[in-house]
């Protein structure tokens, strides 16, 4: 039979889940791929859909309490506003939404209110061209940081999408990339970059320089397999989504590892609502396993997670809000589960 | 390198696989028909298209959940392995045991049985029997989750004598229900959330949740058993190792293999190969790699009376022009085309039309059905974007006059894209075609868009003949 990695204790508590799965608009998630948290106390979910709900894809609206309030799209094209594969999400402190998008190569940004501001980027090798847009962070002064997956580089925008410089290449030395994921910025400024096909994080100044690197490959503690995105919070803990692993690691502001969390999801709000109007499925559901023992050839972190409901499956966004809640969004699972790191 | 042994290497890799390019076919004539086949009988590594990158790019086959991005997931498998065999052989099992979605609602139990039937593909028809027996995916398909203790559900006993064994004829109705006690407890973890689920397509709260096997057995009828004669407190293990002693079932998964892989009709000098075959099944202790050696290596197959004596099925069909367009290498968007591609040709894949599988043979070709194959191929082999085609452009520089007449043009298509052998009647009217469009200069610097899709132009007419949809 084959066993889960166990989980190990530390600071970081479950808080609880957020969302439902959804196949039409309106309140649920459909893959989602990012959050982001307004100043007046709205989260953002990015849902990227997938190849046959095109036309669901939106930022969908709600707040802590889970009260849905609403989404916002211009469809999916190529037109303004409008997106075809967005992976990547960010809001700036001037409260703009700023989303990547992955098949359209460029950086769409946003008002709170849903309305198109501008957007750059076109495919290419070039400065203010984008190969697979990814992670994308805007610091305090509203300069902007993409991860190009293609071109294995950061590239940096000012706030009005001019390139400022870029650095990188294809390479698994230091200051080198193979498919960087996500990104982000800590309180200093520094960039983190998940190093996606190199199994590693990497730190940046807000220039470019090369600070440290985070783990190898691996499936021990501190060991990353694809990690698909980094946050870092004001004591400079490190969180980072072991995606090719299906967990979540806490490092220490020098890179050690702290904790290891595989994913402990509950029934949200919307959740329960569902199943509050399927006895069926919940009184079936209330004798049943979600975390049962699987045959041996069942035996990956991604087939465990298809099969054993709590566990992170598909976990492709970490994000910080306000209160430093740890929202890790899920998008094999169509949820967000919030973890928050104890500071006694 | 004779052309003798190149049209006998392509005749194999179609078969065995989904077709090959010339560069491939040279390289593999190097090594020598038998260790191909051994090599085909023994795969390694596939070398397919990293599962990592494919679940980061289409978020559906991450989740795995909708049935035309599943059945996408694995042709791109298909199309980039280097163990064309492997697959094939999962193509064949999946008609043999066929399972759809449509009862299911859940593509990621179809994709772990297509991964299970690749675990066992050319090992012991036993160890296979044992595992379809496990899969959950089969297990809600013939419903043995309601094949209770105190109430058995025949269906998969039944089946599993008629349609994956021996064939009606060589058990008895009582056989049948003997059978199914002995599988009785045999059902998947969570069996009653899991199936009120399914029966609900439900995708609620967070998606669908995979299927295992479980044994329950407290379920599980432990009773004196009498099936084929032989007595015993069987479970559903004993039951298995009764079916492979069985020359009707040596016969039937010889017969099934042998129309699958080298002719749809069995003619004297087949069932002389299928009893070979059977030999092989008994010695080797029931292995597939055994019978699958002795049919490719025998006279038969190897003859020319046996080349382009089978339809090609839409998803070899598909595959191989994909393979040969040089297409789909790594994720592309819109993929979910390539399954959508064969079931508008008639194969669906996950979506058989019965638990009997696909009707192949002719039957694969109607009106409609012909218009699909020959457009979507058409269209693969008639971009002169596509590497594959480029690469055959560029060798016919290479080999060939650069600049080729209308009749070189034709010939060197013919062989590049086959070799094919075209009938006199499709011969004079592709020339036709290609005296229509003139001369093809290839030759470097002085070579135009326009000579290259005069290559592209003939290569699609030919993907429209009979002798390419032939395999």
């Amino acid at each position: 039979m084959t066993t889960a990695t166990a989980v190990s204790a530390g600071p970081v508590e479950y808080v609880k889940t957020i969302g439902v799965t959804t196949n039409q608009s309106g309140r649920g998630f459909i893959n989602p791929y990012d959050c982001a948290f307004t100043n007046d106390g709205r989260i953002l979910v990015l849902n990227h859909a997938d190849a046959a709900r095109q036309a669901l894809i939106r930022i969908g609206v709600l707040n802590w309490d889970e009260d849905y309030l609403g989404e916002f799209s211009k469809g999916t094209g190529r037109g303004e506003g409008q997106w075809t594969l967005p992976i990547g999400m960010t809001i700036s402190a001037d409260q703009r939404i700023h989303v990547t998008d992955e098949h359209l190569h460029r950086v769409t940004v946003f008002d709170t209110d849903g309305e198109f501001v501008r957007m750059w980027g076109e495919k290419g090798e070039g400065a203010g061209q984008l190969n697979g847009p990814a992670g994308i962070a805007v610091a305090a002064d509203g300069t902007v940081y993409v991860a190009e997956q293609y071109n294995n580089r950061v590239q940096v925008f000012t706030a009005e999408g001019e390139s400022v410089s870029t650095w990188g290449e294809y390479g698994d030395g230091a200051g080198q990339f193979n498919m960087p994921w996500g990104l982000t910025l800590d309180g200093a400024g520094d960039v983190y970059v998940a190093d996606w096909r190199n199994d590693r994080v990497q730190k940046f100044t807000g220039t470019g320089q090369h600070l440290a690197t985070y783990g190898s490959s691996g499936a021990g503690d501190g060991e990353f397999s694809r990690p698909s995105a980094v946050a870092v919070d004001s004591d400079g803990y490190i969180y980072v989504a072991d995606w090719g692993n299906e967990r979540i690691q806490l490092l220490d502001p020098d890179g050690n590892f702290v904790q290891l969390l595989r994913g402990q999801a509950t029934l949200s709000k919307w959740a329960q609502d569902f199943m509050s109007v399927n006895p069926d499925e919940y009184n079936t559901r209330q004798i049943a396993n979600l975390v049962p023992d699987l045959p041996d050839h069942l035996d990956t972190p991604y087939l465990i997670s298809a099969q054993t409901e709590p566990y992170f499956w598909g976990p492709v966004s970490l994000r910080l809000d306000h209160e430093e809640r740890l929202f890790v969004v899920e998008a094999n699972r169509h949820r967000i589960q919030v973890y928050q790191r104890r500071k006694d | 390198m004779s052309n003798a042994d190149i049209a006998l290497m392509a005749h194999l890799m179609r078969r065995a696989g989904f077709g090959a390019t010339r560069d491939e076919l040279e390289q593999l004539v190097e090594q020598g028909y038998e260790n191909v086949v051994e090599d085909l009988i023994n795969p390694g590594d596939p070398g397919v298209m990293p599962d990592d990158v494919i679940r980061r790019y289409h978020s559906e086959m991450a989740e795995m959940r909708e049935l035309n991005s599943a059945g996408a997931y694995w042709m791109y498998r298909m199309v980039t392995t280097r163990n064309q065999l492997e697959e094939k052989l999962a193509l064949f099992w999946h008609g043999l045991f066929a399972t759809g979605y449509s009862k299911l609602n859940q593509a990621s139990a179809l994709v772990n049985q297509i991964n299970t039937f690749r675990r066992h593909s050319l090992g012991s028809y036993k160890t296979m029997l044992v595992e379809l027996s496990k899969d959950p995916a089969m297990i809600i398909w013939l419903d043995n989750h309601d094949n209770h203790r105190d109430n058995i559900n025949e269906n998969y006993g039944r089946e599993l004598l008629e349609l994956f064994s021996m064939g009606v004829g060589n058990y008895t109705e009582d056989d049948i229900k003997e059978c199914a006690r002995a599988f009785t407890g045999w059902t998947l973890g969570n069996a009653e959330y899991m199936s009120t689920r399914a029966s609900r397509d439900s995708i609620w709260p967070y998606s669908r949740i995979n299927w295992h096997f479980n044994y329950r057995d407290y379920d599980h009828d432990d009773g004196e058993k009498t099936f084929l004669g032989h007595t015993g407190n069987f479970n559903g293990e004993d039951i298995v190792e009764i079916i492979v002693q069985q020359e009707a079932t040596a016969r039937f998964i010889c017969t099934r293999l042998f129309q699958f892989f080298a002719a749809d009709e069995v003619d004297e000098a087949g069932e002389a190969v299928i009893n070979d075959m059977m030999a092989s099944y008994f010695e080797s202790g029931y292995e597939i790699r055994s019978i699958m050696r002795t049919m490719f290596n025998s006279d038969y197959f190897k003859s020319e009376d046996a080349r382009f004596a089978r339809v090609k099925g839409p998803v070899e069909l598909v595959v191989g022009a994909v393979r040969m367009a040089g297409t789909y290498q790594e994720p592309t968007f819109g993929a979910d085309q390539l399954a959508r591609q064969t079931m508008y040709m008639g194969q669906g894949i996950f979506q058989p039309p019965s638990v009997e599988g696909w009707h192949e043979g002719a039957e694969w070709i109607d009106s409609g059905a012909l218009v699909e194959r020959v457009n979507f191929v058409g269209k693969e082999l008639g971009d002169p974007g596509n590497p594959g085609v480029k690469a055959i452009i560029d060798r016919m520089a290479r080999q060939g006059q650069a600049v080729l007449s209308p009749e070189e043009q034709v010939a060197a298509c013919a062989d590049l894209i086959g070799p094919l052998e075209l009938s006199e009647a499709t011969t004079t009217s592709i020339r036709e075609f290609a005296n229509e469009q003139g001369p093809a200069d290839l030759r470097e610097g002085t070579r135009t868009e326009a000579d290259e899709q005069r290559i592209a132009n003939l290569l699609r007419l030919l993907t429209a003949t009979r002798e390419y949809q032939l395999a």
